[in-house]
């Protein structure tokens, strides 16, 4: 199987998204969203995280064997803070110290 | 001595070049395995002299041997060797380094530098470690749990934990190189189920390796900060939470457990179907419990910390999810015991070893579901049920998978026969000792002995004294295939290329194989374990 | 096959596709490490995100927002010009690709340069725990806490650079011996994914330290 080659065009495309993209989440960020204000930024950033894995790293274009490597990792990344998120969310439910 | 009959012609990869020198810059596999498999026997050696001292120790119920300050290194420091720089590496590294790329018909690993560079790295983390140790060891057990690691001991923690820092990047090469080899590198014809279950579980093995090992090494690193600076990310009085350490170590901690016992169900896979002369019972079953184990293995993390203050919710779920990981284990216990009926079963020392696993990994798996159970698990935690229960596993699992593979695959390792019968003496030595040290550990911890202590009350010293004269019996059972193997290294018989009969592509190249294992890339055209498609090519008609 | 092909072409691998791959495998499998190493640090930066929100709120507030939006336009910019240059080596202008690469190498060094600014203001205001920290604030243990993983984690991005940008040249130099082709290229794409990784992990944390307080 020959390699993925894209054309610089798609490269130059996603070079300016990225820039876009950057400085949209600086000016979200003088808004005063309260706790959402973590969410759009993290939001922003996965969709630039996106941009660059499937257009700079090729990933859209690579082999079911890639893409289970990243699906595998951000689930294991999911399970470590869900599982940890649990606890903490989930401590001061009981009106007992410590439990 | 008789020159290998079955290949005059060409050298093995144990002869095919000589000196020092082309043993420390070899890259392949099966030289840096053995390499591996030295480097890890030095190590249980020193885990165990600790070991050996503290059984000593508990002989009398006062601490008279060694003060508590000494204990307390003795069992942080058998705790390190044992985890990090034997059980760790122990099958993968070893059996798996020498087996992987032969079984699945390739060359050598994909990466084979990387490979050797695993063995220097493990070899400099194990000297750190090794080295701290030596100027005055560690006390905060192997589990560093602060905020006594970070601002309380005065010991040399940072030490430690940099040995153990640096050896978990040779856990990841590995994991890696396996991955890519299992996935790049198979023979023609060797699709995923025609791969031998040892392959599966390596597999599943080196997923956890290459996912779990990264959290351990970061966790590490935080201590080391926190303790060189004097900030606070786990210690309470300066905002830290302590939870979150050990919600980040047991992350890692927990899935290393099964690093440790999977490739031992790797090797007994191989064994029961080789000495029952049948294909392993449910294939897809075995290899994807295998998946199974690694994946939920990661899900049950906080059953370590139910008395640690995490919420009940969260212990509730984690309870739960503990319960579950029961599940593909029990499917495997059945698989290899279904595998043993009508099949013609023999007792060579490999067998006798996996039986023993058998049952002692049973044994300990069903005590890990009391300790699953919240309830029950308040009462023992931190007692010697805990140490009983993760010692069948370990040392009652691992540690006599270890051994059955070492006898089993020694024929191909070396060229040579082991002396047979005093090899099967000697598994029933360990199994004996082993039994003997750590059974009456479970009615200790049950009748409440907490783990950790140099001193306990006069009423325990009964069994405690079985204990320790189990632990030197289990210390002769180590003792002698040391000493018969070493000696067979030398003496023993030439091995034929299939002394066992058995399937499987390692044992179609020549004993020892040659230095890229095959003649001729194998074609595979069979699923794996076909005895019965094979009979007339191995013989047992 | 070219002879670098053939001498590049390890004895494990059949065909020089299957070492491709299989390298890129390899890469993928490291960056998954990456994801859980980095995602470690992420994990208890949320935690403590979520215990101490004003605490963290302010310690977002003293980030040097200037500096931290120019230099994540500058990674940017590197991760462009890495990925031209692996374009341009896949159809063998090996000249352009070489120019490519040093300039990639140029602005990592640019990303650091600011970065270590960055450290040197913050070291002004007095904002390095363990160090040199002091804060007026009601929740200066937070804030402390925020700044803790501030460093960690910016500076082992800023290790990954480090190790990137060497490698970047090295990569350069061999493109300008002539040692990568049209044909045989893999260590440059190779290198490119681990580039383009430490490009998102730094686009992550300028979202979690830069953005979330930036309204303060």
């Amino acid at each position: 199987m020959p390699e993925a080659t894209v054309s610089p065009r798609i490269y130059f495309l996603t070079y300016a998204a990225l820039l876009c993209l950057t400085l949209g989440t600086v000016l979200i960020g003088y808004l005063d969203l309260g706790w959402f204000s973590m969410f759009v930024a993290v939001a922003i950033a996965a969709i630039k995280a996106t941009l660059i894995a499937a257009f700079f790293m090729h990933a859209l274009y690579e082999k079911v064997v890639i893409r289970l490597l990243i699906g595998g990792a951000l689930l294991w990344f999911l399970i470590l803070i869900t599982l940890t998120m649990c606890d903490y969310i989930t401590r001061s439910w009981l009106p007992v110290p410590g439990k | 001595m008789i020159a290998h009959l079955t290949t005059p012609d060409t050298a093995d990869y144990l002869t095919e070049e000589r000196g020092i020198r082309s043993w420390l810059l070899t890259t392949d596999h099966k030289r840096i395995g053995l390499l591996y498999i030295f480097s890890v026997t030095f190590f249980f050696a020193v885990g165990a002299l600790f070991a050996a001292l503290m059984r000593l120790e508990l002989l009398t119920p006062t601490s008279d041997l060694v003060d508590p300050e000494t204990y307390n290194k003795l069992f942080s420091m058998h705790g390190i060797m044992m985890v990090w720089f034997f059980l760790i590496p122990s099958i993968p590294n070893t059996l798996g380094n020498f087996l992987i790329p032969m079984m699945i018909g390739a060359k050598d690993v994909a990466f084979p530098k990387l490979n050797l560079a695993s063995w220097y790295v493990f070899v400099i983390g194990g000297c750190v470690a090794l080295y701290s140790m030596i100027r005055g060891g560690v006390d905060t057990g192997w589990t560093f749990y602060t905020p006594f690691s970070t601002i309380f001991s005065t010991t040399y923690v940072v030490g430690a934990a940099a040995g153990i820092f640096i050896s978990g990047f040779s856990s990841i090469m590995t994991g890696l190189n396996f991955i890519a080899t299992i996935h790049g590198l198979r023979a023609p014809g060797m699709t995923w189920f025609r791969l031998p279950l040892f392959i599966w579980s390596h597999y599943a093995t080196s997923v956890i390796l290459v996912l779990a090992t990264p959290i351990l090494a970061i966790t590490l690193l935080m201590i080391a900060v926190e303790r060189i600076f004097q900030v606070g990310i786990f210690s309470p009085e300066l905002g830290g939470d302590p939870v979150l350490f050990q919600h980040m170590f047991w992350f890692y901690s927990h899935p290393a457990v099964y690093i440790m016992v999977l490739p031992g169900m790797a090797v007994i896979s191989e064994l029961v179907a080789a000495f029952s002369r049948r294909a392993v019972f449910g294939y897809v079953f075995v290899a994807f419990a295998s998946i199974a184990i690694a994946v939920i293995g990661f899900l049950v993390w906080g059953h370590h910390m139910f008395v640690a203050g995490q919420s009940v919710y969260s212990a509730m779920a984690f309870s739960v999810l503990s319960y579950l990981v029961a599940v593909p284990s029990a499917i495997k216990v059945f698989n290899w015991s279904a595998t043993l009926y009508k099949g013609s079963v023999s007792w060579d020392t490999p067998m006798l070893y996996a039986i023993g696993f058998i049952g002692l990994f049973t044994v300990g798996g069903m005590t890990g579901l009391f300790l699953a159970a919240l309830g029950i698990d308040v009462h023992v935690t931190d007692t010697y049920f805990v140490i009983a229960h993760f010692h069948y596993i370990m040392v009652g699992g691992t540690v006599m998978a270890f051994l059955g593979g070492i006898h089993y695959w020694w024929p191909k390792i070396s060229g040579k026969l082991y002396p047979e019968g005093l090899a099967r003496l000697s598994a029933l030595i360990v199994f004996l000792g082993f039994n003997l040290t750590f059974f009456p550990q479970f009615v200790l911890g049950y009748m409440g002995m907490p783990r950790r202590y140099a001193a306990y009350p006069p009423e325990w010293q009964a069994l405690n004294v079985l204990s320790t004269a189990g632990a030197s019996i289990l210390g002769i059972g180590y003792l002698l295939p040391l000493c018969y193997l070493i000696w067979s290294w030398r003496y023993g018989p030439p091995a034929p290329p299939n002394p066992w009969r058995a399937t499987g592509l390692e044992w179609q190249t020549s004993s020892p194989p040659p230095k890229h294992n095959f003649e001729v890339t194998p074609i595979v055209t069979r699923k794996a374990y076909d005895y019965e498609g094979m009979k007339e090519e191995l013989g047992l008609v | 096959m070219s002879s670098t092909e053939i001498l590049a072409l390890r004895e494990q691998y059949g065909t020089s596709d299957q070492q491709r791959e299989v390298s890129t495998i390899g890469m993928w499998i490291f960056l998954a490490t990456e994801v859980m190493f980095f995602g470690g640090l992420f994990a208890g930066f949320a935690i403590y995100r979520m215990y101490y929100t004003q605490g963290f709120m302010e310690g977002s507030a003293e980030m040097e927002i200037i500096l931290g939006s120019v230099n994540t336009a500058v990674l940017i910019t590197s991760s462009l010009t890495m990925a031209l240059s692996v374009y341009n080596i896949s159809i063998g202008k090996q000249f352009r690709t070489y120019l490519l690469l040093l300039t990639t190498a140029v602005l990592g060094l640019v990303f650091l340069g600011i970065k270590f600014t960055e450290y040197y203001l913050h070291y002004q205001h007095h904002k390095v725990p363990g160090i040199w920290f002091e804060s007026s604030s009601p929740h200066s243990g937070a804030i402390e806490l925020f700044f803790v993983y501030y460093f960690c984690m910016t500076g082992l991005h800023a290790l990954h650079m480090i190790i990137g940008i060497s490698i970047v040249c090295v990569f350069a130099i061999r493109t300008a011996l002539g040692r990568f082709n049209a044909r045989y290229h893999t260590p440059i794409s190779i290198l490119g994914l681990y580039w383009h990784f430490v490009d998102i992990v730094w686009v992550f944390l300028f979202g979690i330290f830069y953005i979330s307080g930036l309204h303060r």
